[in-house]
């Protein structure tokens, strides 16, 4: 990656960022959201994440894997039942970390 | 307030491990300062996706900010534009949840904007130092521990509270589905194309499936 890129993806995703929170705020109060628009943007987060994360746990080596063998997979999974149970960011990472390094140590 | 120190070491291991030098990844934590959306593009700069790309997962990952600019704009219309400015670039959701519960638009309080500085500057601060311990310290830890994983990890953490209906429930899945079937796809539009099924199953779960708590 060049130098270039980066600041261009700095600057970019720092506009995106501004402008989706200022979008209403900085306009003052005259413009109000559409409830249908609002009904839109409540799935648009969660979709997101889910397709970054997904294709991440249950691919290896750029093919699809759906295996207890699969550490990425089977640490997301842990690290989804922690977050659903505590709701502590730390303790899903440190979870799902333990469980990455505990399933690669047994399947290797 | 706990979660964003781990959060931000995570993030600034991360910028570092894509390829970002130390002085990108200090201004992108200072600029963007949106994790959610600096985690989700990360991924996107290794596979060499094409900018625009980044710039539509970044969006789509903070189009939540769009919903919590509507809700704050009555409670900070009366401010300064200057004022205004500064209140969004600090936003965040766990400030956003605790204003919201505390204060009612209509009501005028002259001090409640006061409330959502500190309570987001404490964020901000707790957020950039954690950032910085990550961007300066990351490269001490050694690379077989995986902890470019650690990202992946930190998005399951902040995903999970996002699951709070059956709509936003099948969102979520029909789109991890769409991704894992159009990983191959060039350019990363798989991504893309994965968050517009999602938003529109959601829109059509809710639809057909009365929500719990609304009538009809």
């Amino acid at each position: 990656m060049d130098a270039w890129t980066g600041w261009a993806l700095i600057v970019g995703a720092a506009l995106v960022s501004f402008f989706s929170r200022a979008v209403f705020v900085l306009p003052g109060g005259h413009m109000r959201l559409p409830a249908t628009a609002e009904r839109a943007l409540r799935y648009a987060p969660a979709a997101a994440l889910m397709a970054i994360v997904v294709p991440d746990l249950a691919t290896a080596h750029g093919a699809l894997s759906i295996s207890i063998e699969n550490p990425r997979l089977v640490a997301g999974l842990v690290a989804f039942a922690l977050a659903t149970v505590t709701r502590n960011i730390l303790a899903t990472i440190a979870g799902g970390m333990a469980t990455l390094l505990l399933v690669r140590a047994l399947v290797a | 307030m706990v979660g964003i120190v781990p959060w931000g070491v995570v993030a600034g291991v991360a910028m570092v491990g894509a390829g970002l030098t130390k002085g990108q990844a200090v201004a992108m934590s200072l600029l963007v300062f949106a994790g959610s959306a600096q985690l989700a593009v990360l991924p996107l700069l290794i596979a060499k996706a094409p900018l625009w790309v980044m710039y539509a997962t970044a969006l789509a990952v903070n189009l939540r900010y769009v919903i919590y600019s509507a809700v704050l704009a009555p409670h900070f219309e009366h401010l300064s534009r200057p004022w205004r400015a500064l209140l969004s670039y600090i936003m965040v959701d766990g400030v956003f949840a605790l204003f919201v519960g505390r204060y009612r638009p209509d009501e005028a309080r002259d001090h409640k904007h006061w409330f959502f500085l500190g309570g987001s500057l404490v964020m901000w601060t707790g957020w950039q130092l954690a950032s910085m311990v990550g961007i300066f310290a990351g490269s001490l830890i050694p690379q077989s521990w995986s902890l470019e994983f650690a990202a992946t990890l930190a998005l399951i953490a902040v995903l999970v509270p996002l699951l709070h209906d059956r709509a936003i429930v099948c969102a979520a899945l029909a789109a991890g589905g769409v991704a894992l079937a159009a990983s191959k796809w060039p350019l990363n539009l798989g991504l893309l194309a994965a968050i517009a099924v999602g938003v529109v199953v959601g829109l059509v779960v809710a639809r057909t499936v009365p929500l719990k708590g609304r009538s009809g």
